[in-house]
């Protein structure tokens, strides 16, 4: 919740039938987005599950899963509902693509799901989610060099305590 | 007699051992359901197939982790059920027939058979066109993805009170700058009040002789009543995707979002309106200053509408405080700048036990009604 603290005194003196109303504020005020606590960095994130891989300490996890015949990049919360996903299954970027799997697959996935991801407004992404010997290869480092030049950061701030 | 016996025995008399009997109120019975792994066959492990990669066991285990099971589980308590939602958009266009997968075939193998492709995929050098792909994209998956992240943003479950709609035309906002830069709002961007402070240039495809209303609201901005919405603009019997010649039932006011409120939530909506409607009771004094005239409900504006009108566009950004918002607080709102601070919910101590167990002297502190802590880090 939120208290009133201070206000600033107006310049104007004299009052309209108008806005003579406008003055009446409720002392708390009640913000409803869901998104607001997690863009000032005051929401909770979910900080148990430590003994288990991977954690779920994150506001937004970016996952990729590359299959033998497509690859698809999701970005879900951590109750695992997606909110902005790609595809190489879609027609709009298989139809340019020579094959929906590979390095070229993902480093081009990559660059679209940049985009979408500014669009949505998420710029600050978990990447963690990533098994350690499979970081390493061409394709995830590909798509992780595209998502980078893209403009979405792929380490979310830490969370405000104070 | 019989009770004195079951007595003396719990307690241990004449030399035999206590014992509790505890374990034998509650029934053991048969699972109400498959135990999981139950269909693998753990005899012969041996004959068993393994898999040489971590990768296929990791796959199946999130799949596994997916799925619903019939005991009560962690994800079933932080996700309940969804209630069934009235679906209130525009009849969905023709699915794709048989020629137009044909077609896409056919460019799936020219695609396959191109040995340019081949070799720019093999090199690693293909960078495909990232505008093609959006406009394609908006035609076909893109409503979709928007009803998503709406549906993140809390926008349905704030404005139709649960009912959705998927916004089948693209609707294109651009806030144009001084310097002559664009401002694109798409679904969720973030835009600062001192850019949008004029009206933007809003652009859809419209067939000639329909009619069009556009609104803009601000979700969360409210200063008195957290339940209803400001209206910041609304045009109504758009002809076309002309704006300029529609009614304008409310001029733009720039957006205001309170210093400390946090980031809030500006939609425009865009509604396909069958025939041209009468706003009268809408109407609001072309100088509208007044929050009070400006409160605005979108449920209750669509409930009375909603037999000439469906939700057809939908665009919405975030918006925080800015510099240029105390200029409309002053000049335009004529009232002083409401100023808000972030407040902690109190942090959570269990009721108070008479013995704490392995508690530090802190404990003491955590429920003394006084202010001052007095064992400090002890």
């Amino acid at each position: 919740g939120l208290h009133s603290a201070s206000t600033t005194a107006s310049l104007k003196t004299e009052t309209e039938v108008d806005t003579s109303e406008n003055e009446v504020v409720a002392p708390d005020f009640t913000n409803r987005n869901p998104r607001n606590l997690e863009q000032l960095a005051l929401a909770r994130k979910e900080r148990g599950w430590k003994t288990t891989w991977p954690k779920r300490e994150f506001w937004h996890r970016l996952r990729l899963e590359r299959t033998q015949h497509y690859v698809e990049a999701f970005v879900e919360r951590c109750n695992g509902d997606v909110v902005v996903s790609a595809s190489t299954r879609e027609w709009a970027i298989k139809r340019h693509l020579y094959s929906p799997k590979g390095v070229t697959a993902c480093k081009n996935l990559g660059r679209v799901m940049a985009q979408r991801c500014l669009e949505a407004g998420i710029n600050f992404v978990n990447f963690k989610a990533v098994i350690p010997w499979e970081y390493r290869c061409d394709s995830i480092q590909e798509f992780e060099k595209a998502m980078e030049e893209g403009g979405v950061v792929l380490r979310e701030p830490r969370r405000i305590y104070k | 007699m019989a009770v004195a016996l079951l007595n003396g025995a719990l307690r241990g008399a004449r030399g035999g051992r206590a014992f509790g009997t505890a374990a034998a109120l509650c029934k053991r019975a048969a699972p109400l359901g498959p135990m999981p792994n139950e269909d693998i066959d753990v005899s012969n492990l041996e004959k068993l197939e393994k898999y040489r990669v971590f990768t296929r066991y990791w796959r199946l285990a999130e799949k596994e982790s997916r799925k619903r099971h019939w005991w009560r589980t962690y994800w079933q308590h932080t996700n309940p059920p969804p209630e069934p939602k009235t679906d209130i958009s525009l009849p969905r266009a023709k699915l794709l027939g048989a020629k137009e997968i044909k077609e896409r075939k056919k460019i799936l193998r020219e695609n396959r058979q191109n040995a340019e492709m081949e070799r720019a995929a093999r090199l690693r050098t293909v960078l495909i066109p990232l505008d093609e792909v959006r406009a394609e994209w908006e035609k076909t998956s893109g409503p979709f993805h928007k009803q998503r992240v709406a549906e993140h943003c809390g926008i349905f479950r704030d404005l139709f009170k649960g009912a959705t709609f998927t916004p089948w035309v693209a609707l294109r906002v651009e806030y144009s700058q001084e310097n002559e830069d664009l401002v694109p709002v798409y679904y969720g961007n973030m835009v600062t009040p001192s850019e949008a402070s004029s009206p933007p240039a809003v652009s859809y495809e419209a067939d000639k002789g329909s009619l069009w209303t556009l609104l803009l609201t601000n979700l969360d901005g409210h200063l008195r009543d957290t339940d209803s919405e400001y209206l910041h603009w609304l045009v109504t019997n758009i002809p076309g995707s002309d704006i300029k010649s529609g009614k304008e039932i409310c001029h733009y006011l720039p957006p205001f979002p309170a210093m400390g409120t946090g980031y809030h939530r500006f939609v425009f909506l865009l509604f396909k309106q069958d025939c041209p409607i009468d706003f009268s009771e809408d109407v609001r004094p072309t100088p509208c200053h007044s929050l009070k005239m400006r409160t605005f409900s979108t449920f209750d504006f669509y409930r009375k509408h909603e037999d000439a009108m469906t939700p057809a566009g939908l665009a919405f950004f975030q918006c925080q405080w800015d510099s240029s918002v105390t200029w409309v607080f002053h000049q335009l709102l004529n009232m002083r700048e409401p100023v808000f601070e972030f407040v902690r919910p109190p942090v959570y101590h269990p009721p108070q036990v008479k013995f704490p167990r392995q508690q530090p002297l802190r404990y003491l502190d955590r429920y003394r009604d006084t202010e001052e802590p007095t064992y400090g880090i002890y």
